[in-house]
């Protein structure tokens, strides 16, 4: 009977259990991991890393996880952040060969050095200590000087030039930020698998630095559960975009190198990351143009795609998938183990020339002037060839336009004359109302706080050539200001331009619910393009120059000073008596004597051999004199006292 | 009568927080400094790196390791290797590897920042992987590398760090309780001038180079085509090579396997405010962590009563003293406590005479004598 009972309560356990397993399946952690690799028409490789992990919105975890990083769910739930973006980029996105027009290029096209932005759930007045913390903590989650971005002089609250609409927003930017080791470690300690297993496995340090570009990115959202009481779930994304040359053994210049996945990373997949839920690997071909009429949709077709006549891939991929220009071939590395490594390589057989979509205006800035008081900077924006096959056009009033944002930081030390704004279209100065539709502009205050410009334009269609100039002067700087490095120059960090009609996304027509890389493609992403850093000049002190200051003043002084009582102090009739004196004089023992005996009490060598006997017959006397104070001084000190302790 | 039976408590609880015997080992933590920006200066981040892989090797973690770095070197444009720094041109060794944490970097490295380190003034947001959370039992390592002068350190080619500043911080340390011993080990042109100011116990410092000497680099590396390492501190690595972090070699040993013939300076030592004997100190003692282990028969028991004695603060002001005393549940305490009128004092004050070997206590006792003299002397005045 009671090992009846204890099985039914044993039952009753195990099924209430399994009831709440069942119950919370769709309330699981989730991490994905995905890597696309794209050959470029530069002969040049993309590297796409895409990890996901997803904290779903519910209490029942409370502070624990499974999967997901403690460190970035506390950071959300201390700073009370609604949306973060991080990123640490070194070198520059080739805008008009590695592709503008895609979700790749709009979402990992970074500026160099280090770009922050977060959107804060905390009361307007709270924004900025928040944001103060966050760069403070990030600053140690990333080995990374982020704090640097606590200093209002250098972040900016933009309002609708930047993108995602906030009053709570704050962005920053640090162009001059080293990215190297130190940022990608703790950068990988936050994936459940970090880079011992599945794809972050190939991340070699010196094959990832080594590249052209490379752009480590964390992106993080909360997710509102709509209920009562439940925590919001956490999105977070991160990815890292690196762009390798392949080496290439062909002597064909036209002809594209072939390349593996050991021979870019030096490395090979084996097995897959076993918490991931998936692990994918994608090769995307842009323009086959000898593929591009057929229609390829069976299996069939996709049998005979991966080897033909152009190229050939090492592997057969599990499916392939094709959009209006690009294929798309589907590896699982699920099969993968350490006896049969995963090693994908793509290997050209004939020559392939194809290009990129472009965004609609490309963009760039520079300098002008010359001299170290004043300049002026210039954006030019400049029609791209792809621009008339672009969907995104705007046709209101008939008129076809193109609208672009421009969002731009000016440091204090830039000091920004917006009167001096002027716009060119294709080489006409326009009146300002005629293309410029909202300009936003928040001036700088010296050492307080950073200028920003905000700016909508709307441009014809068929315009060829934009410029922008804007003159500035350059400040002055307190001596502690300045950088070790000052004789370099400042940078003024890069000008995002935004094009909000135009929206890229590679729709691959497949319910792909369970790759987060497809489905972040599939989502409508804004163009957008970032322009190259400045590097302005400004006037430097010679830093050694208090130095030299202090010295010569001291030397003249000291000349000055020293003649002077030279001239005051000297007796020439004094000097020529004494030397008589002298001649006259000669020595007693007795003197000799005393003369010895004052040397000693005085503590110096005995001068007798070297000095003449009258300076020294003066000491004995200056000697008794000075006995005779000492104890005349005791004396009077002894009846003060006396006199005093009487009273 | 009150006053001086306070004063007796007092003289009593000096006598039991002077003698730094009581507190214990705790932890290892490493201050690892490169004070030199720009590519010419390689040598000294593969000098500062070279000892971050060392005393992690030994057992340092990562968490108590404050590592600065003035400038980029890994991922430099002008690095052939990227991600890679080397102490030998034969190439053996990548310093950066893959598990590097570096806490404060570029112009970060800054005076300021680095006596705030030590000193432990920070501001609230700042993160504790930026701060030496060192306490009044750990060993701290504090090694620089940079260009130096006369009683100066250069950092960044832009301040300076002078002896004063150095001495100033490691007094406010040792105030502020957090080291028991600590060493400074400086790889600069005349580095020995930067230890003159120092007068904290429990300091021991080694430089590279006496006053008037300079500190050479050893050699060349035609591949980066720079120096990639200086003499003292490759001689210094040479040691900790052949050791493991269950080597018993001592302090000694270190200090005398420097050859001022192939430095080509001579390393000074300073050991006069550190009194434990060198040849009986383990090098793991500083640039490892190695714990002492205590074995207890009963959990916790010998252990509390140590720590409690530790535990004992002589900065508290007078009121407070005896309910903080009472605070500590540890019986011993209590009676001595007790036993603690003046004729008790008077025998303690013979005995701790009688031996005189620790200063601080005779300083302190002088201090009460003077103090009873005072007022003596005051009463008679009145």
């Amino acid at each position: 009977m009671a090992s009846l009972l204890r099985s039914l309560i044993l039952l009753l356990i195990v099924q209430s259990f399994l009831f709440a397993i069942a119950f919370g399946s769709n309330e699981v952690e989730e991490f994905s991991e995905a890597l696309l690799l794209k050959p470029l028409p530069d002969r040049k490789v993309l590297a796409h890393f895409h990890f996901e992990n997803r904290a779903p919105p519910s209490n029942s975890h409370g502070r624990h996880h499974h999967l997901f990083p403690k460190a970035i769910s506390q950071l959300v739930q201390k700073f009370r952040v609604k949306e973060m973006e991080l990123s640490f980029t070194q070198g520059r996105w080739n805008h008009e060969h590695w592709g503008g027009f895609d979700p790749l290029s709009s979402m990992n096209a970074k500026p160099v050095g280090v770009e922050l932005w977060a959107v804060f759930d905390v009361p307007q007045s709270q924004v900025d200590t928040s944001w103060k913390n966050l760069t403070h903590a990030l600053s140690g989650l990333f080995c990374a000087s982020i704090n640097f971005l606590e200093s209002s002089t250098s972040y900016a609250a933009p309002t609708w030039g930047f993108g995602p609409n906030s009053d709570k927003l704050r962005y920053g930017s640090l162009p001059r930020e080293a990215v190297c080791t130190e940022n990608l470690t703790p950068w990988l300690k936050l994936l459940p698998c970090r880079d011992k297993d599945g794809i972050s496995a190939l991340m070699n340090r010196p094959s990832v630095y080594r590249g052209f570009y490379h752009s480590q990115r964390l992106h993080l959202s909360t997710v509102e559960s709509g209920q009562e009481g439940l925590a919001s779930g956490i999105v977070l994304e991160q990815t890292l975009t690196v762009v390798l040359q392949p080496e290439t053994t062909s002597v064909e210049s036209n002809m594209q190198p072939s390349w593996s996945i050991s021979s870019l990373f030096g490395r090979k997949v084996v097995g897959r990351c076993v918490l991931a839920k998936s692990s994918n690997v994608y090769l995307q071909l842009e323009g086959l143009l000898g593929h591009e009429l057929k229609n390829v949709d069976t299996e069939i077709e996709a049998h005979e795609l991966w080897k033909n006549a152009e190229f050939e891939l090492s592997l057969k991929p599990e499916r392939v998938l094709r959009e209006s220009s690009s294929f798309l071939f589907i590896f699982d590395i699920d099969k993968s183990s350490d006896s049969e490594p995963f090693d994908l390589g793509l290997t050209w057989k004939l020559p392939s020339k194809w290009s990129c979509q472009q965004a609609p205006l490309h963009a760039s800035r520079f300098l002008m002037g010359s001299g170290n008081e004043r300049g002026a900077i210039a954006i030019l924006l400049k029609a791209t060839e792809s621009q008339e096959k672009l969907s995104g056009r705007d046709l209101t009033n008939g008129h076809c336009t193109i609208k672009a944002n421009i969002f731009q930081i000016f440091p204090w030390y830039i000091k920004v004359y917006y009167h001096s704004l002027q716009i060119f279209v294709d080489q006409q100065q326009t009146t300002d109302s005629e293309v410029l539709k909202k300009i936003n502009v928040s001036p700088s205050t010296d050492k307080v706080s950073s200028g920003m410009m905000e700016m909508m334009l709307e441009l014809p269609c068929e315009v060829k050539s934009v410029a922008i100039s804007i003159e500035y002067d350059k400040g002055f700087l307190h001596i502690d200001e300045y950088p070790p490095d000052a004789n370099q120059g400042f940078d003024i960090p890069s000008a995002l331009i935004s094009f909000p009609n135009h929206h890229a996304s590679l729709d691959f027509q497949e319910e792909l619910s369970k790759s987060p890389l497809l489905s972040s493609f599939k989502e409508k992403s804004l163009v957008r393009s970032y322009t190259e850093v400045l590097l302005v000049p400004l006037t430097t002190p010679d830093f050694s120059m208090p130095y030299n200051v202090i010295t010569i003043t001291c030397t003249i002084f000291a000349l000055y000073f020293g003649s002077l009582l030279n001239v005051l102090r000297r007796r020439i009739g004094e000097e020529e008596r004494f030397l008589k004196s002298q001649g006259k004089k000669t020595g007693g023992r007795l003197k000799q004597l005393l003369s010895r005996i004052t040397a000693k009490i005085r503590g110096r060598p005995n001068e007798e051999q070297s000095s003449s006997e009258s300076p020294a017959a003066q000491s004995s006397v200056l000697s008794s004199k000075l006995i005779f104070k000492i104890i005349l001084v005791a004396g009077a000190a002894a009846a003060w006292q006396y006199f005093s302790t009487d009273k | 009568m009150k006053i001086l039976l306070i004063l007796g408590l007092l003289l009593c609880y000096s006598f039991v927080s002077s003698s730094g015997d009581t507190t214990i080992h705790t932890n290892n933590w490493a201050v690892l400094v490169c004070t030199s920006r720009f590519w010419f200066n390689y040598r000294h981040m593969a000098n500062t790196l070279s000892l971050y892989r060392t005393v992690k090797r030994l057992g340092i973690p990562d968490e108590r390791i404050i590592l600065m770095l003035a400038d980029d070197m890994a991922c430099n444009a002008r690095n052939e290797y990227p991600a890679q720094v080397f102490n030998n041109e034969n190439h053996k060794l990548n310093l950066y590897g893959d598990n590097v944490e570096v806490d404060y970097r570029g112009y970060e490295v800054t005076v300021e920042n680095f006596l705030r380190v030590l000193t432990g003034r920070h501001e609230n947001a700042v993160p504790r992987s930026k701060r030496l959370l060192s306490d009044e039992g750990s060993h701290i390592l504090l090694y620089m590398t940079g260009h130096g002068g006369d009683e100066f350190l250069k950092f960044q080619d832009a301040e300076e760090l002078q002896s004063h500043d150095l001495a100033d911080a490691v007094k406010q340390m040792k105030e502020k309780r957090r080291f028991k011993e600590l060493m400074i080990m400086v790889d600069t042109c005349q580095a020995a001038t930067l230890f003159n100011q120092l007068q904290s116990p429990g300091v021991l410092a080694i430089g590279s180079s006496l006053k008037g000497e300079n500190s050479y680099s050893h050699h060349l590396d035609s591949d980066i085509g720079v120096s990639v390492v200086d003499r003292f501190t490759y001689y210094t690595l040479a040691f900790f090579e052949r050791l493991n972090i269950y080597d018993n070699a001592s302090l000694n040993s270190l200090f005398r396997s420097y050859d001022p013939r192939l430095l080509m300076s001579t390393a000074y030592y300073r050991t006069d405010l550190y009194q434990p004997h060198l040849v009986e100190v383990p090098v793991t003692n500083f640039f490892g962590s190695v714990m002492e282990t205590i074995h207890t028969n009963s959990a916790y028991k010998a252990f509390s009563s140590k720590i409690s004695n530790s535990k004992s603060n002589p900065e508290m002001p007078l009121n407070q003293l005896s309910e903080h005393d009472a605070n500590i549940p540890n019986d011993e305490l209590k009676n001595e406590k007790q036993k603690c009128p003046y004729s008790q004092m008077r025998a303690d004050l013979h005995k701790k005479l009688e031996k005189l070997e620790n200063v601080d206590t005779v300083v302190n006792l002088s201090i009460a004598v003077m103090v009873v003299v005072v007022m003596v002397s005051s009463s008679l005045l009145r």
